[in-house]
């Protein structure tokens, strides 16, 4: 596998110390994990541990890349201080794709081990015969090349329209970037959609939910609005992040986490409680292998930690307000979500869901850390790589107007206005 | 005055408050409408129309109450008719008060300072509309308490893992909160009228349901403290009532009803219908009492945007419910949706639920739609019908042809349902010309802080700025 990361240009990465750190990190892992990976995938008897442990580690990664043009995108459409702070980290996250798109190809020599339906004999079953015309290697491979596409041409157009910004104070790249932003988002939204039924939901190919790809996508966005806190507050030092790096944009950006995992929450929820009351054979299945053999431990640890902890924690005003805490909470919710996308792809192996139980696939759990290590080690440095080219903050973004008016001791409500509160002195 | 609203600053935009007011001009406009101004004819023809048909609705629900809801088309297969239908309908409508209101003032989005008063008392009437059809429906209306759990001897108990019982909860809840942030939020404005008012019969009124107000700094704190909690309050509520509505179909395992984005796209539907009905109701209001300086064409524009937004969830809804009714072979619901309801008895519907909600909003992609206030109006009439049709399709459709054809009917209104029908909006009209008459339409007390705002905001831009003057009580 050759490494997609183009050399450096000169000084350019090392612009920045923390990213040139972090860079070799990534790249000291991630060649070696991704090399295990794909050596197990060629033996036999291996191949079908490690593909579904990749498949978790590529899409806890493509989630990313795909929120970081959504956002960007709707960045665009919206505007707000919260996006300057984190528009490069996006722009950066959206290119990650096009390794990803690399990366994709593994999984398109594995697709009898994942997919029930791409067995010798699968398509007999009458269920999956009836939709073999959407569910067979072909389809799924145009369909893919045809997402891939699609998400690189709009990961291409965000990133050159952001150039163009950089390079003249006249706000017409960014016009065009919002006219191309709402058909983008749309568009991104509906593809995304599908490859979450392709890639996820289709390893179980007898059941269904049309809630799905919305539920997928509120963890995306999630992950996403994660891993750019986690990217800005590691830099808020940086004196190019100065005017941003402030304790009432990270407050924004926390708020927006807590709207994710509230949406996150309801759409698993919805899911769960219409499934539940229906009690149809065809659709609890999915529940039962997910709730029994080890993985109810996983339920719990989704709950808590991935709804109660973080959406009591995010309540807390002085909490939204430091980068330092928020650091470190992002790097858990990361964490978390990781372990939301194993629980979702892996219990999908057992065939039968009443079944004994066997117990949780610890190897194969050990073989996700690797996956995500070597996919992420890449992908990350990919990224930094691209973060590190350009300017951190947008320099003539529509939304950099709004600094003027941008007051730490203002608070995200007028409480505080009546009676004006005495303007408490910045360093 | 529509030439100065046109107007753009210098970002681009068009503003969101014309140019040129003070904290008295605003005070004196808004205020004029409730306390100097007499019933203008427009104002008493419409009254009329709509009490004529208030009368109806109470002539259709006595009726109703004598002879039982017999008289309406609800027969066995099909148990929901007009009354669920148009119960969804209402409660939709009353999304978009709540949503402007809460969700918009902790988004700190401005534009929503002017028509969130209005908005709200939409809602309040919507629901109060919508509040009546499952009471309507019980039958015995008078033993609606039933519903609750409460002690008895009859050893009645609610099922609680029924919807049909959140829905009690819910929508009462709801009422109840958006009736106190209404209030909460129109206490400074009932001062302002208190002070104003020069008949002695409205200032013991007004007097009395400002609850003392003097506009002291502590009582601006304590009034900002509530107003703020109560937002915080109804955001969640925005979501819970509509998606507990979702639920009373999802739970139901009839095909059609039973799939799981039902909750997040009846709440898309349910903004999408709110909003449409505020654009019906205040372009004729701004026109008519020429508040085109407050409700500006940067609100109708970003309420179409709202609007395209929410209907393409909408129709998201519809394309993963119909991908999955043949992606999931079951083969009941491929029936449902992909064949009775496009080519079955009542596709009519079906279509012109398509034409309404998912192709007419793509007008709104073009910014010529979008501030053009005639157009926004038909689109916005042609949504609110849409939405009564997408509530039609789903309660009626799947009820006419579920799993036994020995068990198929079909369903049409009766006059009685229609007149039930129309009557209700006489209600939410005669509701709404009244609140036009006895209280400020638009918050004045939010406008003079926008006066503020801009003013301000003209000083950091260096830029000409209006002269708030002084303020009023």
């Amino acid at each position: 596998m050759s490494q997609p990361t183009p050399p450096p240009a000169p000084g350019s990465s090392d612009r920045i110390a923390p990213l040139a750190t972090a860079r070799s990190l990534a790249m000291a892992i991630g060649p070696p994990a991704l090399a295990l990976c794909i050596i197990l995938m060629l033996i036999p008897p291996t191949r079908t541990v490690i593909y579904p442990a990749y498949l978790v580690g590529y899409v806890f990664w493509f989630g990313i890349a795909l929120g970081g043009a959504s956002l960007t995108m709707l960045h665009h459409l919206t505007g707000g201080t919260w996006g300057l702070l984190i528009r490069r980290p996006l722009e950066a996250a959206a290119l990650t794709i096009i390794p990803l798109a690399i990366l994709f190809v593994p999984l398109l020599f594995g697709l009898d081990v994942l997919y029930p339906w791409a067995r010798a004999g699968g398509a007999d079953e009458p269920l999956i015969a009836h939709k073999a015309g959407y569910l067979n290697p072909t389809a799924f491979a145009l369909r893919a090349a045809f997402y891939f596409g699609l998400w690189i041409l709009l990961a291409w157009l965000i990133n050159r329209g952001t150039d163009r910004q950089d390079q003249t104070s006249d706000r017409a790249p960014s016009r065009s970037l919002a006219r191309i932003s709402a058909p983008g988002l749309g568009l991104v939204f509906l593809t995304a959609t599908f490859a979450a039924i392709d890639w996820m939901m289709s390893l179980e190919p007898d059941w269904y939910s049309s809630i799905y790809g919305a539920m997928l996508i509120t963890g995306w966005g999630l992950a996403t609005f994660a891993a750019m806190t986690l990217v800005a507050a590691a830099l808020r030092s940086q004196p190019e992040l100065r005017p941003v790096a402030r304790p009432r944009v990270f407050q924004d950006l926390a708020s927006l986490m807590l709207a994710f995992v509230m949406l996150w929450a309801y759409t698993s929820f919805m899911q769960y409680l219409i499934i539940w009351s229906g009690n149809l054979s065809e659709e609890i299945p999915w529940y039962l292998r997910r709730s029994r053999g080890g993985w109810q431990l996983f339920v719990a640890i989704l709950i808590l930690f991935h709804f109660l902890a973080p959406f009591l924690l995010l309540l807390m005003r002085d909490l939204k307000r430091r980068a330092d805490w928020l650091l470190g909470f992002s790097a858990a919710i990361l964490g978390l979500h990781l372990i939301d996308t194993i629980w979702l792809i892996l219990p999908a192996q057992v065939r039968d869901p009443l079944s004994p139980q066997v117990g949780l696939p610890i190897l194969q759990l050990l073989l996700v850390l690797v996956a995500t290590a070597g996919i992420g080690g890449l992908c990350v440095s990919f990224f930094l790589d691209r973060l590190a080219r350009r300017p951190l903050m947008p320099l003539h973004d529509p939304a950099v107007d709004g600094l003027a008016h941008l007051r730490d001791d203002e608070t995200d409500d007028q409480t505080e206005a009546y009676p004006a509160p005495a303007p408490t002195p910045r360093a | 005055m529509a030439q100065a609203t046109l107007r753009h600053d210098e970002t681009g935009d068009v503003p969101v408050l014309g140019p040129g007011h003070t904290y008295g001009t605003v005070t004196d406009k808004i205020s004029s409408i409730v306390l100097t101004e007499p019933p203008r004819p427009g104002w008493i023809f419409g009254f009329a129309v709509s009490f004529v048909l208030l009368l109806m609705f109470l002539f259709a629900v006595l009726n109703l109450l004598v002879r039982g809801i017999g008289i309406w088309g609800v027969n066995v297969p099909i148990g929901w008719g007009f009354d669920i239908v148009n119960f969804v309908w209402w409660i939709g409508i009353g999304h978009a008060g709540t949503l402007i209101s809460a969700i918009l003032l902790l988004l700190r989005q401005d534009w929503r300072t002017s028509i969130n008063r209005f908005a709200e008392a939409m809602t309040l009437f919507a629901v109060s509309c919508a509040g009546l059809y499952p009471l309507l429906h019980l039958g015995r209306p008078w033993l609606f308490y039933w519903l609750l759990p409460y002690p008895n001897t009859m050893a009645l108990w609610p099922q609680w893992r029924s919807p049909l019982i959140f829905d009690v909860f819910a929508v009462s809840t709801y009422a109840t909160v958006s009736l106190l942030f209404w209030y909460v939020g129109l206490i400074p404005d009932l001062a302002t009228l208190r002070d104003r008012a020069k008949s002695r019969i409205g200032k013991v009124i007004y007097g009395f349901l400002a609850m003392g107000w003097r506009g002291s700094a502590r009582h601006w704190h304590r009034y900002r403290t509530a107003y703020l909690l109560l937002a915080g309050l109804a955001t969640p509520l925005v979501v819970s009532v509509h998606t507990i509505v979702a639920l009373d179909f999802t739970v139901g395992i009839i095909p059609g009803w039973h799939t799981t984005i039902f909750p997040p796209y009846f709440v898309a539907g349910a903004i999408y219908s709110g909003f449409a009905m505020v654009l019906t109701l205040s372009i004729p209001l701004r026109s008519y009492y020429g508040l085109k300086d407050f409700i500006t064409d940067k609100h109708l524009d970003n309420m179409a945007k709202v609007m395209l937004v929410t209907g393409l969830i909408v129709t998201y809804g519809y394309l993963m419910e119909a991908f999955m009714a043949w992606y999931g072979g079951n083969p009941y619901e491929e029936f449902m949706i992909l064949k009775d309801r496009p080519t079955g008895p009542y596709a009519h519907t079906w279509w012109l639920l398509l034409l309404c909600n998912c192709t007419i909003v793509q007008l709104f992609w073009f910014r010529y739609f979008r501030t053009h206030p005639i157009w926004l109006w038909v689109i916005s009439i042609v949504i609110n019908i849409g939405m009564w049709l997408e509530r039609y399709v789903i309660v009626v459709t799947s009820l006419h042809a579920d799993f036994l054809p020995s068990s198929w009917g079909m369903y049409h209104g009766t006059i009685w349902d229609y007149m039930t029908y129309y009557g209700s909006i006489g209600l939410f009209l005669t509701l709404l010309f009244l609140f036009i008459r006895v209280l400020p339409v638009i918050s004045i007390t939010e406008m003079r802080e926008l006066v503020h705002e801009v003013h301000e905001r003209g000083h950091a831009r260096g830029g000409p700025a209006v002269t708030p003057g002084t303020a009023h009580p």
